[in-house]
């Protein structure tokens, strides 16, 4: 009994104390967001076709579909083009700033209700990739996304080293935003733009409450009750939602497998020849018929991609052979991309593979970008995502990423670092300051540390 | 996730071992980082990029100083016994929602079964809108036909007359630009493909429309029609496409040669009755949908040719 009694207190320590994953969820955040911000900018000059006024499945027949399913899309709120241009700019816009981790849980739900407009607006333009995306972005507002390798990571450093130098930091951008997003949602709903299928509504005003909270309790004392509290229960639902993001990947490999093995195609070991000769799914046709012109290559293909789906879920009790198999996943991935000419789908499902890959990889990988860019002279000056004017600045602005290649004894401190960080997403609007940034110098930075 | 943080810990001696790169900058900085006494002392005394990667590094070591202090302060253990119950209230609703959530989409795309014959409605009830997936991509057989989809015109002429155009094969447009590109659009890729689709799956083989979706896609179709057709300049110089026919163009793709099985290489055709349209293509929705149990009388049978 006593052991039972353990180890539930640890595991409640474990789902309260911190948001786990923090790598993960900022890497899955950032390969959404980029997947969808390509794609935007890719379909440009498509996307009147795509999702605009003129296309064929006009402002009617949207209206009628949706009037039937009840899915969420901002874009039937007018059948005016300016709208759908504004409509079109935001969700190009928040891929953008959810990509850099800009006030991430404000800025998510922006993402959410560019991806559900866009997407719910036009359903039958879609393929899996835009099904993974749409559910990841409704997904994704449930959790602390940018712990690390976000502008919201570097502001909440800058925020600390102003306060250990005992400057009074405030926050402007939170509650304006704040403030904006409630007034939007208070017309949208009282002019009826809601009165579809319940859930994304109720999420909406759900994430506005707390983005409230937030801020009402982070102007109580640092160690108070009820801060805790809020920290633990944003710690449960982000851990809720890691789960579920990781179970949906596993759903969507175990479907794909266990429908494939009842394909008499896949069984006889010929089904990845016919993919190869669709019309449709053949940008590369010389290369489609090199890769199907040995009849025991397609077959071990056919063979070994069911065998990867179905056994997927299952490695994930085994470390070693998971990341052989998402390693194998993601090349296959990579060459879909290219020989279907599903370059958007395979992006998205890399993404989704990555939430399983391990902390000290990812840490190694942010490692190399930071070096990298450290590397790069001309960018230096010119690429900081925000407004950083030195290179310590912009050390800072990665300064997350390394940490890892710097010690052995870094682990532990991740869940630590992660529980610690948790209180400074976008969404505790009012404590962190915004304007802080613009004192936080370089060196200062090495002295961040105690809060105070 | 338990196991992948556990897992770091356990790795990061290998991780930095295996690592490239020059080890002068690169050992700065773990020393830097890595004794967290020392890092205030060794940054200024860096210089140039080292200096850069220096700080880079060493910022997240640095604030794991007072984590840990303040770690006690976070967490479930921080919280008196009141909140703790509100706490654990948080923990068994979120997990119970998990679980639910998951459960439902398992359902939602598991086969036809037990719990579905008797649950199906609260499933699609939760599932759609939003949640609704589908990754049967090439399954349980990847498709094995090139479906071309093929349409043609009636056009009013400036003289009065009526001309019927040829047959404009839509897919084969979309196919050649599709060809050679990298990244091939949704317009090309998805869109003619998938109203095709739509239309198929909402119409019975007598081509009648099924529920308000079969009518939808019978729109949909016309107003790609029309889009394809301005494209190709069909119409001709003052001439106004009056009427619209799409037909199907089904091959069989050529079974692998080492399988030595063999598959019909004639086409089958299905043809759909020819449907008026107006020429207004953002007005005319409406009417068109009415009018069109007239127009598909008129056409009669399309049947496969």
């Amino acid at each position: 009994m006593n052991g039972i009694a353990l180890s539930v207190s640890r595991g409640i320590a474990r789902a309260t104390g911190a948001a786990l994953g923090p790598y993960q969820t900022a890497v899955i955040r950032i390969g959404f967001a980029a997947t969808w911000l390509l794609f935007l900018l890719r379909e440009l000059p498509h996307r009147d076709e795509l999702y605009g006024p003129g296309g064929p499945w006009s402002h009617d027949l949207a209206e009628q579909m949706v009037g039937d399913n009840g899915a969420f899309t901002a874009l039937l709120w007018s059948d005016g083009r300016a709208w759908f241009e504004i409509v079109y700019a935001l969700a190009v816009l928040s891929s953008l700033l959810l990509l850099l981790g800009w006030r991430t849980r404000t800025v998510s739900v922006l993402f959410m209700v560019g991806v559900l407009s866009l997407q719910n607006r036009s359903v039958f333009m879609g393929d899996g990739g835009d099904n993974v995306l749409h559910l990841m972005s409704i997904y994704l507002v449930l959790t602390r996304c940018g712990q690390v390798w976000s502008l919201d990571a570097r502001r909440a450093r800058r925020a600390d080293a102003a306060r250990a130098r005992g400057e009074r930091v405030v926050d402007r951008v939170g509650p304006v935003l704040w403030c904006v997003f409630g007034f939007l949602l208070l017309t949208v709903t009282l002019a009826g733009g809601m009165d579809g299928d319940w859930l994304v509504p109720v999420l909406l005003w759900a994430v506005w409450a707390a983005l409230g909270l937030w801020w009402a309790v982070g102007r109580l004392a640092e160690g108070s009750q009820p801060r805790i509290l809020l920290d633990v229960v944003t710690n449960i639902v982000h851990n809720g939602a890691l789960v579920v993001i990781m179970a949906e990947a596993c759903l969507i490999y175990a479907t794909a497998g266990w429908y494939k093995i009842q394909g008499s195609r896949w069984q006889d070991g010929t089904a990845v020849y016919y993919p190869l000769h669709l019309d449709y799914f053949s940008p590369w046709p010389a290369l489609s018929d090199a890769l199907a012109a040995s009849g025991t290559m397609v077959m071990l293909i056919t063979y070994g991609t069911v065998a990867v789906q179905v056994a997927f879920p299952f490695t994930l009790f085994n470390r070693r052979v998971k990341n052989v198999l998402l390693a194998v996943m993601m090349i296959e991935h990579a060459v879909i991309a290219v020989t279907l000419g599903l370059p958007f789908f395979s992006l998205a499902m890399i993404a989704a593979d990555v939430v399983f890959l391990p902390t000290s990889f990812l840490r190694r990988a942010g490692g190399w970008v930071a070096r990298g860019r450290a590397r790069l002279p001309g960018r230096l000056s010119a690429g900081a995502p925000g407004s950083g004017r030195d290179g310590g600045d912009r050390g800072g602005g990665t300064a997350a990423v390394p940490g890892p290649r710097t010690e052995p004894g870094a682990g532990p401190g991740d869940g630590k670092d992660s529980g610690e960080d948790s209180g400074r997403d976008g969404e505790d609007a009012g404590k962190r300051g915004g304007d802080a940034g613009e004192r936080g110098e370089g060196s200062e930075e090495t002295h961040v540390g105690f809060r105070a | 996730m338990d196991a992948y943080d556990k897992g770091s810990d356990a790795r990061q001696g290998l991780g930095r071992d295996g690592r490239e790169g020059p080890p002068g900058p690169d050992d700065a900085a773990e020393q830097t980082g890595g004794s967290d006494g020392t890092e205030e002392a060794s940054a200024p005394g860096e210089t140039g990029e080292t200096g850069k990667t220096g700080e880079t590094v060493e910022v997240p070591e640095a604030r794991e100083v007072p984590v840990a202090p303040s770690g006690p302060r976070t967490g479930f253990a921080a919280l008196s016994p009141r909140y703790q119950v509100g706490a654990v209230a948080a923990l068994v609703a979120v997990a119970v929602a998990v679980c639910a959530h998951i459960g439902l989409v398992f359902l939602h795309v598991a086969p036809s079964n037990t719990l579905t014959k008797e649950h199906g409605s609260a499933v699609d009830e939760w599932v759609f809108p939003e949640f609704e997936q589908n990754w049967k991509l090439f399954a349980p057989n990847p498709l094995q036909q090139n479906v071309a989809v093929q349409v043609r015109a009636e056009v009013g002429t400036a003289d009065g007359g009526i001309r019927t155009t040829g047959w404009y094969d839509l897919s084969a447009e979309d196919g050649r630009a599709i060809d050679g590109n990298p990244l091939p659009s949704h317009t090309v890729q998805n869109e003619l493909r998938r109203a095709w689709d739509f239309f198929v799956s909402s119409h019975d083989s007598e081509d009648r429309p099924v529920g308000l979706r079969g009518s939808l896609s019978e729109t949909y179709l016309r107003r790609i029609a029309l889009l394809r057709l301005d494209r190709n300049g069909a119409a001709g110089p003052g001439g106004v496409v009056e009427r619209v026919q799409y037909r199907s163009r089904t091959t069989n793709v050529e079974p692998p040669p080492w399988s030595g099985e063999k598959v019909s290489d004639r086409p089958t055709y299905r043809e759909l009755p020819w449907w008026s349209v107006t020429p207004e293509r953002n007005d005319g929705n409406r009417d068109d949908g009415n009018r069109k149990d007239g127009a598909r009388k008129d056409a009669g049978e399309g049947g496969a040719a």
